[in-house]
């Protein structure tokens, strides 16, 4: 090694060659595709172009194209009602299980931990597992509504245009479950213990402490999950891709099925890159919208 | 007095296993509830396929039947609706799985390390460009990825696959094993540098049998994500040869007759490793999961 890169590399310095190899590759595989992503919004990329090896700057044509597109607001509005449904009942369910969690009772590692058991499998197994469930003329859920006295013929689940988003709404809230319990239940055991002493001494209930103490006490984890929650739902892509492709007609369309099928189906990737960037400035807002609230709060 | 004392204590007592009693009931039937998917998916895998189409169905399989998978990842008999190489597509996940096993440890091993070790200038706008990079869409990344991979001749090709699996791996390994590497006390390899060993030699000999539950569990954990991968293969590999478990159920379930204790077969086959590895490692993965979102 000559005298310079040694120098270079000294001490702490040397600390930069570890993370070289990984942001390099990042910057490849993370970095230029997002770049690329942005400049193709703005440019024609067909398989037409691409074999002619062009890509020629079209402005904001994929754009307008689009937003002209009928089935964008569709999906827009899909998307918007998809995800603040989902994560508001993920979290819902996920805090409740994790209030739970938190208490004393016999067994509840083994409960916490076979509530966690499905957090990595893939959603194209979960997406599957459910679209077997909702079936229409064999399905468990049918069976089981109708057993129940909740429902008096079955019902088309996933055939229906009323209820196909229903059905991915519901299949998304079982997915998004482990994720709010091991985010919140992580917060619960932060909290401090002295405070809730202090509070039974005082004669507060358990609704009274849960009210007036964990909730506020929980503000920058709650915060952080129904953030993450979102960012995390917008894409979803698999689950929905697998059950019912955005149908039927448009019914499940959201934007990451539209960008898909703009890109894979008619392959038109400058219009699939114009989607994706929309929906990256949602992501951005939401984002700038957190940080705000976090720093105003002097979290 | 004292009579009054053990009446309440006792009252007292009496309260508290009743709220135990409670909770117990409410998050045995909430996990239930939520386990009853993945049952379903095993036990419609091995009931028998005429117990299948059933109205009311069976909860329970009247006895194990494992015809479908000896059928699917053994060798299927001739004449069968569709004869699916099961074994092919498992052949396929693993190496996906390794693969992208291998390069995210390749990258994520040097990076937390650094990130743990060194007071760099930049290391926390490293770190919160590691999260953002975490929350970005894949379809996103797949489309740009397929033109980068179409123009270098690399689709329909394993790397590809595994190059995006481990780009969108390496930032949740990074952050996991930088906090196993933080608990690694600072004497100990400085002890190991000064007897004359060199920086690598330290990391391997002292440091990495120190983080092992970490490095096990984040190498298993980029295991999982290969192994599962869906939308990559799906956009990337056209030659249905080169198809990993999780592109099978999707192209059973585009067949118009659905074989369900089929594609239930296959998804048990995916799921299993994941569950099993999660529930062996959860620890690791909640610290890691926990340090890498709430500030």
């Amino acid at each position: 090694m000559s005298a310079l890169p040694r120098r270079l590399f000294q001490g702490e310095r040397a600390g930069y060659l570890f993370l070289l190899p990984a942001a390099v590759f990042l910057l490849i595989t993370v970095g230029y595709p997002l770049f690329d992503t942005i400049r193709m919004a703005f440019q024609e990329v067909t398989l037409g172009t691409l074999s002619r090896g062009e890509r020629p700057f079209i402005g904001l044509a994929n754009f307008e194209s689009v937003l002209a597109d009928p089935a964008f607001p569709i999906a827009l509005r899909n998307s918007l009602v998809f995800t603040v449904a989902s994560v508001f009942f993920q979290f819902i369910i996920g805090l409740a299980l994790a209030i739970i969690l938190n208490e004393a009772f016999p067994l509840r590692h083994i409960f916490r931990g076979l509530l966690l058991s499905g957090w990595r499998i893939p959603p194209i197994v979960s997406g599957t597992i459910f679209l077997w469930m909702f079936n229409y003329d064999f399905g468990f859920i049918n069976f089981f509504l109708e057993k129940i006295g909740l429902i008096d013929e079955p019902v088309r689940w996933l055939l229906n245009q009323d209820y196909a988003l229903l059905t991915v709404i519901l299949t998304n809230i079982w997915l998004g479950i482990p994720f709010n319990v091991i985010l919140l239940a992580s917060g619960l055991t932060g909290l401090p213990e002295d405070i809730y002493e202090a509070a039974t001494v005082d004669g507060a209930n358990r609704w009274q402490k849960l009210a007036r103490l964990t909730l506020p006490l929980m503000k920058p984890t709650i915060l952080a999950t129904l953030m993450l929650g979102f960012i995390y739902t917008l894409r979803v892509f698999d689950v929905i891709w697998v059950m019912t492709g955005g149908g039927p007609v448009n019914a499940t369309e959201v934007l990451p099925t539209l960008a898909y099928r703009e890109s894979f189906n008619r392959f038109n990737f400058g219009e699939g890159a114009a989607i994706s960037v929309i929906m990256l400035g949602m992501l951005l807002v939401v984002a700038v919208f957190y940080v705000r609230t976090t720093n105003e709060e002097g979290m | 007095m004292a009579a009054e004392w053990i009446r309440l204590y006792r009252t007292e007592r009496t309260r508290k296993r009743v709220t135990k009693g409670v909770l117990f009931t409410i998050a045995l039937i909430a996990t239930i509830a939520y386990i009853f998917p993945l049952f379903w998916m095993v036990s419609t895998s091995i009931k028998d396929p005429a117990d299948i189409m059933r109205d009311p169905p069976l909860i329970l399989p009247r006895d194990v039947n494992l015809e479908i998978y000896k059928e699917m990842f053994g060798s299927p008999p001739e004449g069968t609706q569709i004869p699916v190489d099961g074994l092919r597509y498992m052949k396929n996940s693993l190496i996906i799985g390794a693969g992208t096993m291998v390069l995210t440890m390749l990258f994520a091993v040097p990076a937390a390390y650094g990130l743990a070790r060194f007071r760099l200038r930049g290391s926390n706008i490293f770190m919160m460009l590691l999260l953002v990079t975490q929350m970005l869409p894949e379809v996103l990344l797949v489309i740009p990825m397929f033109i980068f991979f179409r123009e270098l001749h690399f689709t329909n090709n394993y790397s590809s696959v595994i190059i995006a699996d481990a780009a969108l791996t390496l930032p949740f390994c990074i952050l996991i094993l930088r906090t196993g590497f933080l608990q690694v006390p600072r004497d100990l390899e400085e002890a190991a540098l000064i007897d004359g060993t060199t920086r690598f030699g330290a990391l391997r000999r002292v440091i990495v049998p120190m983080v092992r539950p970490n490095l096990i569990a984040v190498t298993l954990f980029a295991f999982l994500v290969g192994w599962g991968d869906f939308v990559f293969s799906l956009s990337f590999l056209q030659d249905q040869e080169l198809h990993p478990l999780a592109l099978g159920v999707y192209n059973f379930i585009g067949y118009y007759r659905i074989r369900w204790e089929g594609v239930m077969a296959f998804s048990t086959i995916i799921a299993i490793p994941v569950v099993i590895i999660i529930l062996a490692l959860q620890r690791y993965f909640v610290t890691g999961l926990t340090t890498g979102s709430v500030k």
